[in-house]
C-alpha cells in the first residue's frame, strides 16, 4: 500500500467540548477537484457554484443532523448573495481537504462548531461569488460595477435584470476578487431574522432521504451477529439452518462478526436467529458497571490524580471541609434512525451512503480496514436521522464495506435497534469527589476529583491507526493514546475554566483504565460535570444557608456573562415565586462558548418527579436562525431529562444489558414539561448551540427536586428514596 | 411464501411476500415506499406507524398477511398530490416541528388518526394519542402546538368550503 499520509499530528489540538482532536491527513499537495465539479459552472471555491443553467448550489460541508445546519449554512451563504436561502440549492458535500474544521483539522460536524467556524468563511466565499459574478455582468454588458448589485438570483441594472445563466461562461474568466467587504449586522436581511428549515417540507412528506432510505440496485440486506461482550470474536459458527432460510445469499465471517446477507432485511433478521457461533469472550468479560463504579469510589480515595487547574493558595482553604461523593452511568445515543450503510465495492473503487458525521475519519477507517487508498473512497452522506456523537464513528461504514467487499455484493448493513443500544459508544460514566471548605459560613474554597474513563484515550486509539501514516510503529499509537488519555479535556470540562470566584478552587483528574467502549455525547463531558458543579454550589448554597441564586451571584465577577444570562433566567422564571404546590432549581453552564441558564419547576407525587416548566435563557452571540436556536434549546432539554430522568446504561459480564426501548427509556410526550426560551441579544459572533442546551438542565432539576423533598439526590438517573 | 392483494395509498397492489414478514419491511423493501422509517421493531418507538383503514397500526410488527384485502395509508399517501399538504403537514411546517425529521412521518400519521376521531383534542387527548411516538431531538412541545394548529386548519379541512356558494355570495 502506498497510503501517503505523513504530517500526521501537526496538532493534537486537544480542545475543550469534545470533539478534540488534531490530525493533520495531508499527504498529497495537489488539492482534488471541487466536489460537484463542471467544466460548464463557475466555482470559484468548494463551497458555491453557479451552473450553466443560473442555479446555485452550495455543498453542505456539515451533516444535518436535526441541529439545523443545513438552513443555518445556507442563509449565511444567502445574506452574501443577497438572495432568498429558499433558492439556493443545497448538497450535501462528499469530502474536500477546504472541508477540514480549522479547529479538528479533520472534516467532521461536532463540538456545536459549524455556525461558529463558517460564519466568516462562508460568507466570504458567497461574498466572493457575488463579486465575481458582478463583474462579469459588467465586463459581458461594458457597464460600470457601480451601477450593478446582485440581488434574488440575479444581476441587477437599470436598463433590466441580467440572469446568471448568461454571464457564468464569462464568469469563469473572472479571477477571485483579492478581499471581499462582508455585509455589516446592522444591514443583515436574512441572518438574525430566517426562521423557515429548508429541509422541513421534505421531512413532513416523508421524501427526505436518510442514510437506511438509500436503494441501490441489486444490492443486498447484510445484518451482523456481534459478540455479546465487547471485544469478543466469532471462533466458529453454523449457518446450515441459516442458508436454507429464504432469501439467504451467505454467511460469513468479517471481522470477528458474523454477517448473514440476504435479499431482504427480514430475511436476514430471521435467519441470523438460526446461525450458532462459539464465541470467544473478550478482555472485558467479567467487567460490570457496578464494579467500575466501585473501582472508581475507591480511586477517588487512593489515588491523587494529574492536576487540571489550580486557582488561588491551598492555605486559603480554611474551616470545615464538606464532601460530597456524585455518579453518572454510561448512556447511550438512541438515535431514531439505527447505524446502517450501503456500500458499493469494485476493485477500482468503494462507494459509501450513510449519515456520518465525519467523512474524513471515516475514509481513512475504510482504507485501512479494506487496503484500498482513500483517493479510491467516495462517501455520499444522507440525512442523518440523529447523531449527538454516534456518528462521530466509523465503524458501520467499515462493517458495510467489509462486508461488501467479502461477499462481492452491493451490501446495505442494517442494524437494530438492539444492535444499537448494545454496541453503542457511550457517554463515559464517572464519579466526582465534590468537596469545599467553610469558614464562619463563608466558603473558602471549591475542588472537584473526578474519576472517569478516558474518550480521548480511547479515540485516539481507535483512529490513530486510521489516521497516521503506515511506518509509524504500533507502539506509538498506544503511547499517543496513554498521552492523551491522562489528559482528556472531556473528562473536567465545564469543571474548569468557570468565573466562580472561591479562594482556593482546585480540579484533578484520575484515569479509569477500563471501560466499555465510550465517545462523544451530546455535550460530551459538560453533560456530567454541570450536574457535579451546579448540584454542589447549590448544596453550598444551603450549607451557608442562602438562596441558590443569590449565593451564585455572590461568587461571580460584576461582569461576569455567567451572572447576566442566570439573572435574566431567574427574573423570567419568577425566581422565589414559584406555583402553589411546585418547587424551583436554577442552574447555569457554559459550554461550547454558549452561556445557557435554566429554571426547572417540579411537584413530586408519590416519590415520582413531575416536571412542569423549564425556562431557559441563552447567550450565544447572534442567533443566525433564532427559531432553530430554540428548538436546540428545546431538543437539548428533552434528550437531558431522558437522561436525568431515565438513562442507566449497565453492564454484566462486559455485556450491555439493555436492548430497546422497553429497557431504556425515552421521555415521552406526556412528560414533556412546557418549555420556554429566551435568547440574549447579542452583537457577537455565533457561538455553539447544538449541545449547550443539555447541560444546565440534570442540575437544575435535582436543585428543584431538593426544594421539594430535602433529598440531595447525587447520582443519575435521579430516583427519590 | 404468501400473495396478497391490498390498496396502498389508494393503488392496488398484488404482491408474494414471504409469510410473518412485517408489513413495514414490504413498504420499504419491496416497493420502495422509504417514508414509514424503522425505529425499534417492536412497535415501542412509533417511527413506522401506518394507517389501516383509518386506523393508526405500528407497521414493523404488523404481519403483512393481516393487510389482505385492505386499506393502507402511508405518509407518501397523505396529501391528495405532490404539491399539496395534508393540514397536519401544513401545521407541522408553520411550526417547524421536525429537527432530524426521522420520527416524523409516524408523529404526523399518528397526529392524524387523532384529528380524524377528535378534530379539538385537548392536550391529555394529545398525550393520549402521541406517547408511543418517541422523538429522540425533543421535538414534543412543537408537536403538541402543531396538532392544536391542525386542529385549526382542519376545520376547513374536513368540511370544504363550498366553492359555488362562495363565488356565487
Amino acid at each position: 500500500m502506498s497510503l501517503s499520509r505523513r504530517n500526521f499530528i501537526k496538532s493534537t489540538a486537544l480542545l475543550g467540548g469534545g470533539i478534540a482532536i488534531g490530525f493533520n491527513l495531508t499527504g498529497c499537495s495537489k488539492s482534488p477537484p471541487f466536489p460537484n465539479m463542471s467544466s460548464t459552472a463557475l466555482q470559484p471555491n468548494a463551497f458555491l457554484q453557479v451552473t450553466a443553467q443560473g442555479d446555485v448550489i452550495l455543498q453542505l460541508h456539515k451533516s444535518e443532523m436535526g441541529q439545523g445546519v443545513f438552513t443555518g449554512l445556507t442563509t449565511l451563504a444567502a445574506e452574501e448573495l443577497n438572495m432568498d436561502p429558499a433558492q439556493i440549492i443545497v448538497q450535501h458535500a462528499e469530502f474536500h481537504p477546504d472541508f477540514r474544521d480549522p479547529e479538528f483539522y479533520v472534516m467532521i460536524t461536532g463540538g456545536s462548531s459549524s455556525v461558529r467556524l463558517s460564519f466568516v468563511s462562508i460568507r466570504e466565499a458567497a461574498a466572493t461569488l457575488a463579486a465575481i459574478l458582478k463583474s462579469a455582468a459588467a465586463q459581458q454588458l461594458n457597464l460600470p460595477e457601480s451601477s450593478l448589485s446582485v440581488v434574488d438570483g440575479k444581476v441587477v441594472h437599470a436598463s433590466g435584470d441580467i440572469l446568471f445563466a448568461d454571464i457564468v461562461d464569462t464568469a469563469r474568466t473572472v479571477p477571485s476578487p483579492e478581499a471581499v467587504t462582508l455585509t455589516a449586522p446592522q444591514d443583515f436581511k436574512y441572518i438574525g431574522y430566517y426562521n423557515q428549515r429548508l429541509d422541513a417540507r421534505a421531512k413532513v412528506t416523508g421524501s427526505s432521504q436518510f442514510g437506511i432510505d438509500v436503494q441501490y440496485p441489486e444490492a443486498l440486506t447484510a445484518v451482523l451477529i456481534r459478540s455479546p461482550d465487547f471485544g469478543g470474536r466469532a471462533k466458529s459458527f453454523d449457518a446450515i439452518a441459516a442458508l436454507a432460510k429464504s432469501g439467504v445469499r451467505t454467511v460469513l465471517d468479517v471481522d470477528g462478526a458474523v454477517a448473514v446477507v440476504a435479499d431482504t432485511y427480514w430475511q436476514a433478521r430471521q435467519a441470523a436467529s438460526a446461525v450458532t457461533i462459539e464465541w470467544e469472550k473478550g478482555p472485558l468479560s467479567g467487567v460490570s458497571s457496578d464494579a467500575l463504579r466501585d473501582e472508581r469510589h475507591t480511586l477517588l480515595e487512593t489515588e491523587s490524580g494529574k492536576n487540571v487547574e489550580e486557582k488561588g493558595e491551598q492555605s486559603a482553604a480554611s474551616g470545615d471541609e464538606v464532601t460530597a461523593i456524585y455518579d453518572v452511568p454510561y448512556l447511550a445515543h438512541a438515535t431514531m434512525e439505527p447505524m446502517n450503510a450501503l456500500a458499493v465495492v469494485s476493485p477500482e473503487s468503494i462507494e459509501i451512503w450513510t449519515g456520518n458525521q465525519s467523512p474524513d475519519i471515516a475514509l481513512s477507517a475504510i482504507a485501512d480496514a479494506t487496503g484500498y487508498r482513500r483517493e479510491q473512497i467516495r462517501i455520499h452522506n444522507q440525512m442523518l436521522g440523529g447523531g449527538f456523537g454516534r456518528r462521530i464513528l466509523s465503524d458501520y461504514l467499515v462493517e458495510a464495506a467489509r462486508v461488501a467487499q467479502l461477499s462481492g455484493f452491493p451490501i446495505k448493513v442494517v442494524w437494530s435497534r438492539e444492535d444499537d443500544m448494545r454496541g453503542d459508544f457511550y457517554r463515559p460514566n464517572s464519579s466526582v469527589k465534590m468537596s469545599a471548605t467553610i469558614d464562619n459560613n463563608v466558603v473558602t474554597s471549591l475542588q472537584a476529583k473526578v474519576a472517569a474513563p478516558s474518550i480521548m484515550g480511547q479515540f485516539v486509539g481507535a483512529v490513530s491507526n486510521t489516521l497516521m501514516p503506515q511506518w509509524v510503529p504500533d507502539g506509538l499509537h498506544n503511547k499517543l493514546a496513554g498521552l492523551a488519555a491522562s489528559s482528556d479535556p472531556a473528562a473536567t470540562e465545564g469543571l474548569v475554566e468557570n468565573d466562580y470566584q472561591f479562594p482556593y478552587m482546585r480540579t484533578d483528574y484520575i484515569m479509569q483504565e477500563t471501560s466499555i467502549p465510550i465517545g462523544y455525547w451530546r455535550s460530551v463531558g459538560h453533560s456530567q460535570n454541570a450536574f457535579f458543579m451546579e448540584s454542589f454550589i447549590d448544596e453550598l448554597a444551603a450549607r451557608t444557608g442562602q438562596d441558590p441564586l443569590q449565593f451564585r451571584l455572590n461568587h461571580l465577577p460584576a461582569d461576569s456573562r455567567r451572572r447576566k444570562v442566570i439573572e435574566e433566567a431567574a427574573a423570567r422564571a419568577d425566581w422565589g415565586k414559584p406555583e402553589a404546590g411546585q418547587f424551583q432549581g436554577i442552574a447555569v453552564h457554559e459550554s461550547f462558548h454558549t452561556m445557557v441558564a435554566q429554571v426547572v419547576s417540579v411537584s413530586i407525587e408519590a416519590k415520582k418527579i413531575k416536571v412542569h416548566k423549564v425556562v431557559c435563557v441563552v447567550e450565544c452571540g447572534i442567533a443566525v436562525n433564532p427559531d432553530i436556536v430554540s428548538a436546540q434549546m428545546e431538543g437539548g432539554i428533552v434528550f437531558a431529562l431522558t437522561a436525568a430522568l431515565k438513562g442507566d446504561i449497565t453492564v454484566v459480564d462486559g455485556a450491555v444489558q439493555q436492548s430497546n426501548f422497553h429497557n431504556y427509556e425515552m421521555l415521552r410526550m406526556n412528560e414533556t414539561p412546557e418549555i420556554e426560551v429566551h435568547i440574549m441579544p447579542s452583537a457577537e459572533s455565533p457561538t455553539g448551540v447544538g449541545e449547550p442546551g443539555v447541560p444546565p438542565l440534570a442540575p437544575a432539576l435535582a436543585n428543584a427536586v431538593f426544594a421539594a423533598s430535602g433529598q440531595r439526590l447525587r447520582q443519575l438517573p435521579l430516583k427519590l428514596s | 411464501m404468501a400473495e396478497l392483494s391490498f390498496t396502498l395509498n389508494g393503488q392496488a397492489q398484488t404482491l408474494t411476500v414471504d409469510s410473518g414478514t412485517p408489513l413495514l419491511w414490504v413498504l420499504r423493501e419491496q416497493l420502495a415506499m422509504t417514508g414509514t422509517k424503522f425505529g425499534c421493531g417492536m412497535g415501542l418507538c412509533g417511527a413506522c406507524t401506518v394507517h389501516l383503514d383509518g386506523s393508526p397500526i405500528r407497521s414493523c410488527s404488523y404481519p403483512v398477511e393481516f393487510v389482505d384485502g385492505r386499506n393502507i395509508t402511508t405518509i407518501e399517501g397523505l396529501a391528495s398530490a405532490d404539491d399539496v399538504l395534508h393540514p397536519v403537514q401544513q401545521a407541522w411546517l408553520e411550526m417547524s416541528v421536525p429537527q432530524c425529521g426521522y420520527c416524523q412521518s409516524g408523529q404526523i400519521m399518528s397526529a392524524v388518526a387523532l384529528l380524524e376521531t377528535n378534530q379539538t383534542p385537548s392536550d391529555a387527548d394529545i398525550d393520549a394519542a402521541m406517547s408511543g411516538n418517541i422523538c429522540r431531538c425533543g421535538t414534543y412541545p412543537r408537536v403538541r402546538k402543531a396538532i392544536h394548529r391542525a386542529a385549526e386548519l382542519s376545520v376547513q379541512y374536513y368540511q370544504p368550503v363550498d366553492k359555488e356558494s362562495e363565488a356565487a355570495s
